[in-house]
């Protein structure tokens, strides 16, 4: 179920095989022919329970996915094929549509921001100081509980009666609302939280891409006279440029697939202003019971999570050349 | 405020004259190391308020619940909240499932996924590069994209739930502890990190076991998985805190209250008594306690994972 650590595999795992320094060589299996059939059963033998599973849970889903995508399935009855009616309908639904555009836009300001955020956290937490472990901690603290019990929170700090923030609105003589029930705002609401969460993690890899910082550049900059601001931009910033790229995939990633804080806050509404593309997913199948045109749904989730995957990979890449 | 935080970092200025220059520049790392503080606990305080809100209104008197503006600290503390709640909804039942679930979910991990990470990180054997390879591709899914034939499999699953052979006929494993723990047992990303952990140990002691005579079982077990120990407490958190923390897939499989874990608890006890906030925020100080406490606890192991799983 995980869906927060993709990338990892994404962009080391490629350099990881090809360094990796364990090939069977010829002359080893020469020395001991008897040894290595004895460690290529070994090795199959460790492996294989995670394959069954992997296989079983993950890969044939997958697979099955793109399949009943072209059904017609409600779970009762036999699958019917139906060639492509159910991506047509995908792309002229304006609910998915919505939801499709909700996604976007819940991405383009959650993780920008929180990013923005976990830089600068990251950067005044990286030095000697006291309570450090209790900053960090603090705000790492929305990452580590769950969403729905943090939605749960949410829901009633947002609460147009007795809520929080609109008491403390009124504090300053701002008229309260009814966030999560305003077309207008529901969407704002969900993604403060949003943003809210997602600070911790990204500020944690943020913090151990600082470490392997060379101090030597910050010496030879000073040296050089130059300043803190110029500094952060022309030394920190670029020597974060890698963690920043696994940041922003695992976050679209994240963001991509929103769900629970949606489920508790607003339930999609009102009148579809915060339902997203995971949601619909979520209703065609457990609610209507279309499994083919829940299928269709999440290939189009998944395709434009692997375009966007690639495109950014690509952005940097050209950078680097 | 960032830029001042390299500042404080990096005093590697050339002093001009030694003596006010120095005092000159101490004031002002004193001073830009108070607004630091200030700046820092100010965004600490916002990520900790809703928390403690949470705690407050759990301990709040309905009465206390209607005032607008609402009060900061409870008039009087209703402790008694927790028993009530407790009796509204049977939390500690969902806390007891959502234990046996992250734990059982730890324990598959742990197992298979330390194996796998091993074998394909130190046993050289024909097609391991594909497999990794495959592993590597399926951490890549998004849990939506296999989360409908994940339900049909475990709804067809041949005779559970008075299945047929053919999966028809009954439910499968819905509503079973088979669905809440085998699914989820093992991730991608689990191997993926053991893999990693095991490829940064040496390889001359696996060298010298297998020319002691132990077995590749054992040199996995007795050699090298004790080396791996933090690793194992790190892969070991996440699995159970994104195990507890997991919502979706037992709101899909159950609907038995006796199943139910404390998540889905909580979403339920809403819609059925969405007023009383007190209980509600009792139920939710009771589904966030675990987590919080393991992380304050393990804070260590808790970052090293995420630093892992990061940048290498």
């Amino acid at each position: 179920m995980t869906t927060t650590k993709p990338a990892a595999g994404l962009r080391t795992a490629g350099a990881a095989a090809k360094e990796s320094p364990r090939k069977p060589t010829p002359a080893r299996s020469k020395q001991h022919p008897q040894g290595n059939k004895k460690l290529r059963r070994a090795g199959w033998l460790m492996v294989t329970p995670s394959i069954l599973h992997i296989g079983l849970w993950t890969a044939l889903p997958v697979i099955a996915t793109f399949v009943l995508s072209f059904t017609n399935y409600n779970v009762f009855d036999a699958p019917r094929w139906i060639g492509f009616e159910n991506y047509i309908e995908v792309w002229n639904d304006p609910t998915f549509r919505k939801a499709t555009w909700n996604t976007v836009v819940y991405t383009f300001w959650t993780v920008p921001v929180s990013m923005a955020i976990a830089v600068v956290i990251a950067v005044m937490l990286n030095q000697k100081m006291r309570f450090q472990t209790w900053y960090r901690a603090a705000f790492f603290l929305p990452q580590v509980t769950a969403t729905v019990a943090i939605a749960m929170v949410w829901l009633w700090i947002f609460n147009p009666q007795q809520g929080l923030l609109n008491a403390a609105l009124s504090v300053v003589g701002i008229p309260g609302k009814s966030w999560l029930a305003d077309p207008d705002w529901a969407l704002w609401a969900v993604i403060l939280v949003g943003v809210w969460q997602g600070i911790g993690m990204k500020m944690l890899i943020y913090i151990a891409a600082l470490q392997n910082i060379d101090e030597s550049l910050y010496e030879a900059a000073s040296i050089d006279g130059a300043s803190s601001i110029r500094k952060f931009f022309s030394i920190t910033l670029p020597m974060l440029k890698p963690a920043t790229f696994f940041v922003f995939v695992i976050s679209v990633i994240g963001a991509f697939q929103v769900f629970d804080q949606v489920y508790v806050l607003t339930d999609g509404g009102p009148a579809n202003a915060t339902t997203m593309m995971t949601y619909e997913v979520y209703r065609s199948a457990f609610q209507n019971f279309r499994m083919g045109m829940a299928s269709a749904q999440s290939v189009f989730l998944f395709a434009f999570l692997l375009v966007m995957t690639l495109a950014s990979r690509r952005l940097t890449r050209g950078e680097d050349g | 405020m960032s830029a001042e935080a390299v500042k404080t970092t990096q005093p590697g200025e050339v002093p001009v004259t030694p003596d006010k220059a120095a005092r000159g520049r101490a004031a002002r790392r004193r001073s830009t190391h108070i607004a630091l503080n200030i700046a820092l606990s100010i965004g600490a305080l916002t990520m900790i308020i809703p928390f403690l809100w949470m705690i407050v209104t759990s301990l709040k008197s309905p009465a206390d619940l209607a005032q607008f503006p609402p009060s900061l600290l409870p008039k009087d503390w209703v402790w008694s909240n927790y028993p009530e709640a407790l009796k509204a909804a049977p939390f500690h039942i969902y806390f007891r499932n959502s234990f046996i679930i992250s734990a059982g979910h730890t324990m598959i991990t742990l197992a298979l996924g330390a194996m796998a990470g091993y074998s394909l990180a130190r046993i050289p054997f024909r097609g391991r590069e594909i497999v990794f390879m495959s592993f590597v591709a399926m951490l890549m899914i998004p849990t939506y994209t296999k989360i409908v034939p994940q339900f049909l499999l475990v709804k067809f699953m041949p005779f559970f739930g008075g299945n047929d052979v053919f999966g028809q006929g009954g439910t499968g494993w819905l509503n079973t502890w088979w669905a809440l723990i085998i699914p989820g047992g093992l991730s991608a990303s689990a191997i993926f990190l053991f893999r990693q952990f095991y490829l940064s140990l040496p390889k001359e002691l696996e060298e010298a076991a297998r020319l002691d005579g132990l077995g590749e079982f054992r040199i996995f077990a007795q050699i090298y998985t004790p080396l791996i120990k933090p690793a194992l407490a790190t892969v070991g958190l996440l699995t159970f805190q994104e195990s507890w923390n997991n919502f979706l897939w037992p709101l899909l499989v159950t609907t038995r209250d006796d199943l139910r874990v404390i998540q889905v608890g909580l979403a339920v006890f809403r819609q059925l008594d969405g007023t009383s906030w007190n209980y509600l925020m009792a139920g939710t100080t009771l589904a966030t306690l675990p987590m919080v406490l393991l992380f304050l606890f393990c804070q260590r192991y808790f970052v090293q994972g995420f630093a892992n799983a990061g940048i290498k």
